[in-house]
């Protein structure tokens, strides 16, 4: 369901493809505007300001590449740190002047947030990817329960922002965990559409506050939820969250359905199993953690390019979208999606989606 | 010729010259980061603005006559500068796979493309998979002699290569084609053993690779100079031809120097690391020189870094090679270097002696020279 139509190229954009390729397009162009590209989305941070004690708004302005997003939907976003342009997926709430607000919390260790919420400046160009997600809403006749834990608001407040801004056609109940009142983001914005629209009720869970701790999502009350088991549910926050919410709802409510974001998991040995998704082919196999992706791949009958088999000649390198690899060589881990994986010298550290 | 003696390593030895070698590799990939970046996006912008500034003067020179000369030979010496730095120090080494960390699809090392006849995918599997590999070793490293020329006594001799120091010149000028042939294996085709239709698939995308080169610097920019189309033709001709020679001469320089070696087959089986590496060593040679030197041979003035460790940043290897020379040292192994006089003087020498028959002298087998102990 995309409901944003894919630009038709015009003749004067195809030509210009066949003269020139983008690097040297983007060289030039980009020298005149940073934001003036052949086909890469772009987006130059325009504002930011502080969402919660350490988390910052930022806003994003796209250049003309990029598709635009429906409210709930993730787009990934790349920032070069220290010469590598890493990618990180976030919920934005698309702002009615085309522009995008993303909310990042500084998390411990993470490169990513803590470069954005405190060192990113106005004027800075990160990369975009095309909108994707399935935490959109299909219609408007069905009443709905949110549920969100940490930064899993962020598409929920993109949501619950366009139901406002089309007159809050359904009742919406949204339930947001966090730890702690300096935690919560867009609080003040949540309930001030409370209050204009009757039908968006909000509850904030506080599990670290206070003398008697909220309950968590797999027994607290739902009983104040009127007709449950009509509603479509969407839940978003941490994996454990999202296992939990479903446990307890799914096939008991009309609809489910939920986004988990993980941090990349660091899983030490080289023991055991993991699943390993080859996105071209669609394939699913399951590959030791102990060998080489190249011989896992080869041993399942398949033949993936490859040359030296000793991790020299690059030509096994292929993309992935998601997951950790460890070097056969060297023992370090690896979970960027934007930088190529080399089969022949990595073997799968977790569950991973590769380019095949 | 002098001949180096290189100590025999024990099993031992040659695991720990291994593993030496490995633990520098992993310093250096550890410390990868901005400035190597900040280093090839610099290349980047060298490449485009020696390009524009090229055409730029070449075009100058057409339309204004009273400049023209000294506009043309400045003109085509930047757009020759622009199309070395653009082959060497970035396709090459992009293509390797060196600046894959950054995550810049731009930069990435399986979708390069280069100014050159050459097609990246062909390159990446001559070069970067069978050369790298395969590194003098005898009927797997296609880049001895280019299967046109007799580099080494253990070649076996006909009568063709006495021709060898005329073809070697015109090999040089159109060397850029040679490259872009390379993959196709016309003498399989000449000999029979290629189908008439294979041949034509295979060359299918490397055709459009050469009318795209051809167009654009032989057609599109000097039309753009209407009536005075032929300087601007024959500054593209000579830029392309400036760069052909320059790019031949550095890299016969690496592998083609009076003290490398080839090697048997038989030395690629079961090899170890280490031996590997020492393979690399005895196979490759590297060129003395400044900044200006590795920069513009795409350093692979330090060709022997360079083959250690061809997916590491080529703006590396200059401050590696200090160590590697001193690991070298220690093990006894011969660090082959010299000024590019000398080592092209060799590789003449080798070129034109070779055309002759002649006989592998006992002494240096190099079997023998690279045997375990």
């Amino acid at each position: 369901m995309n409901a944003i139509p894919v630009p038709k190229t015009s003749w004067r954009q195809r030509a210009v493809r066949r003269a020139v390729s983008p690097a040297l397009f983007d060289f030039w162009a980009t020298r005149l505007n940073p934001l003036w590209t052949l086909e890469q989305p772009l987006a130059r941070l325009v504002s930011r300001t502080a969402a919660s004690r350490d988390a910052v708004t930022l806003v994003l302005r796209p250049n003309r590449h990029w598709q635009g997003m429906l409210p709930g939907q993730h787009v990934n976003i790349g920032v070069e740190i220290e010469g590598r342009r890493l990618v990180r997926s976030y919920s934005p709430t698309p702002l009615d002047d085309g522009t995008l607000a993303i909310t990042v919390k500084a998390m411990p260790g993470g490169v990513v947030s803590g470069h954005l919420a405190k060192a990113a400046r106005i004027g800075d160009v990160v990369t975009l990817g095309q909108a994707f997600g399935e935490m959109t809403l299909p219609s408007d006749t069905d009443d709905l329960l949110l549920l969100a834990a940490g930064s899993g608001i962020t598409p929920m407040r993109a949501l619950v922002r366009s139901l406002a801004a089309r007159g809050m056609p359904v009742k919406v109940d949204l339930l947001y965990w966090a730890r702690d009142r300096a935690d919560l983001c867009f609080v003040d914005e949540l309930n001030q559409l409370a209050a204009t629209h009757p039908r968006l009720r909000v509850r904030t869970l506080l599990t670290r506050a206070g003398v008697e701790p909220e309950r968590r999502v797999d027994d607290v009350s739902l009983e104040s939820i009127e007709d449950l088991q009509a509603r479509r549910v969407l839940a978003c926050g941490p994996g454990g969250f999202v296992e939990a919410a479903r446990g307890r709802l799914q096939g008991y409510v009309a609809h489910f359905d939920a986004e988990a974001f993980s941090t990349p998991a660091t899983v030490e040995g080289e023991a055991g199993e993991v699943q390993v998704h080859l996105a071209r082919s669609g394939r699913t196999l399951t590959l030791a953690r102990g060998t080489s992706l190249l011989e896992g791949l080869e041993a399942q009958g398949l033949r993936p390019r490859h040359g030296c088999r000793m991790g020299i000649c690059n030509t096994c390198a292929c993309g992935r979208a998601s997951g950790t690899v460890r070097h056969t060589l060297t023992g370090d881990r690896d979970s960027e999606p934007s930088t190529p994986v080399r089969l022949c010298v990595s073997a799968p550290s977790t569950d991973l989606v590769l380019d095949l | 010729m002098a001949r180096i003696k290189n100590r025999i390593l024990s099993a031992a030895e040659l695991q720990s010259f291994g593993d030496e070698l490995d633990a520098l590799r992993a310093r250096v990939a550890a410390d990868v980061g901005a400035r190597d970046a900040r280093y090839i996006r610099r290349i980047v912008a060298a490449v485009r603005w020696t390009g524009v500034t090229g055409r730029a003067l070449l075009f100058l020179g057409a339309f204004v006559h009273s400049v023209l000369v000294p506009a043309w030979i400045v003109g085509t010496i930047c757009l020759a500068l622009s199309k070395i730095l653009d082959n060497m120090e970035l396709g090459h080494n992009v293509m390797h796979g060196q600046y894959d960390w950054m995550g810049d699809p731009k930069l990435h090392g399986q979708t390069y493309e280069w100014d050159i006849v050459a097609t990246g995918d062909a390159w990446r599997k001559t070069h970067n998979f069978q050369h790298h590999t395969y590194t003098n070793v005898r009927g797997m490293d296609d880049d001895i002699g280019y299967g046109l020329l007799r580099i080494f006594p253990e070649q076996r001799w006909r009568p063709f290569y006495l021709m060898q120091p005329v073809i070697a010149v015109f090999f040089m000028l159109l060397f850029q084609w040679g490259v872009a042939i390379q993959d196709l294996r016309i003498g399989r085709w000449f000999a029979g053993k290629m189908k008439t239709a294979e041949l034509r698939r295979n060359f299918r995308p490397v055709g459009r690779k050469m009318a795209r080169q051809l167009i654009k610097d032989y057609i599109v920019f000097p039309l753009l100079a209407g009536p005075f189309f032929l300087p601007v033709l024959l500054g593209n001709l000579v830029a392309n031809g400036m760069r052909n020679i320059w790019t031949f001469v550095i890299i016969f320089c690496g592998h083609f120097t009076a003290d490398a070696e080839v090697f048997p087959k038989e030395t690629i089986r079961d090899e170890t690391r280490g031996h590997w590496y020492l393979r690399q060593l005895r196979g490759s040679s590297n060129i003395a020189g400044g900044k200006l030197l590795n920069v513009l041979s795409g350093n692979l003035s330090h060709q022997i870094e360079h083959h250690f460790y061809p997916d590491l940043p080529a703006n590396r290897y200059a401050a590696m090679a200090v160590e590697v020379k001193q690991i070298c040292a220690r093990y006894g192994q011969h660090y082959n270097t010299g000024s590019l006089p000398k080592q092209f003087g060799q590789v003449i020498w080798r070129i034109v002696r070779h055309a002759f028959p002649s006989r592998v002298r006992t002494a240096t087998l190099p079997s023998a020279a690279l045997q375990r102990g």
